[in-house]
């Protein structure tokens, strides 16, 4: 299984060093995949972690992505 | 046991197409069903317990019980943590092939975290494994 991570807490994450993941900049806890009922928003942030497993492998890093709120 | 850090990145490569692949969701974020019994928020050292969630489950049939991360967001719209109705619409536009039919969630705090990371963890990944035969899981944190 090939697995991504949404973080929200980048520095503990990096820690990990997890193979893939992606920090929504500005992010936070408890709200991985932005706010309540924003759905384009929601569906941005899944499609673009989703999209880390057919990039570049870039293992161990934390890649960042700014998003409106 | 080497601090996680030192360790080597456990990367796993994709082969083939998002649009081929079957992905699960796994949350640390304290996410179960309202049926299923809550984490146990009163033992100190945390719970290391999983709960495993059908991928056709109803949204407003989940909650979450975590007492380390404000989810009051997540108790409106579980998506915010667990993008399982997200998930759906992707399978639905053919972005991915499918919803796998299990996911789960977990309390991601613990102080126990050689337990986690030894026992939990594994067992997490041989369920989903075993049960979904997902291509592709995805994480968030609590």
């Amino acid at each position: 299984m090939s697995t991504v991570l949404i973080t929200v807490s980048p520095e503990a994450s990096r820690q990990m060093r997890p193979p893939r993941a992606l920090y929504p900049r500005g992010f936070k806890v408890g709200n991985a995949l932005g706010r309540p009922f924003m759905r384009d928003l929601q569906r941005r942030v899944l499609f673009d972690a989703l999209a880390l497993l057919t990039g570049p492998p870039r293992p161990g890093e934390i890649v960042e992505r700014e998003y409106p709120e | 046991m080497a601090p996680i850090s030192r360790r080597c990145v456990p990367f796993t490569p994709f082969e083939g197409e998002l649009a081929g692949a079957t992905v699960a969701l796994v949350t640390a974020g304290g996410v179960h069903r309202r049926d299923q019994p809550p984490f146990n928020i009163a033992d100190e050292l945390g719970d290391l317990t999983f709960r495993v969630i059908a991928g056709d489950v109803d949204a407003a049939e989940l909650m979450v019980t975590h007492h380390h991360y404000d989810h009051a967001d997540a108790d409106r719209d579980i998506n915010v943590q667990f993008p399982i109705e997200r998930l759906r619409e992707l399978a639905a536009d053919r972005v991915i092939a499918a919803v796998a039919s299990e996911h789960v969630g977990f309390m991601g705090y613990t102080t126990q975290l050689r337990k986690m990371y030894e026992e939990t963890a594994p067992a997490i990944a041989e369920h989903i494994d075993r049960h979904a035969r997902p291509d592709v899981v995805v994480l968030t944190g609590g």
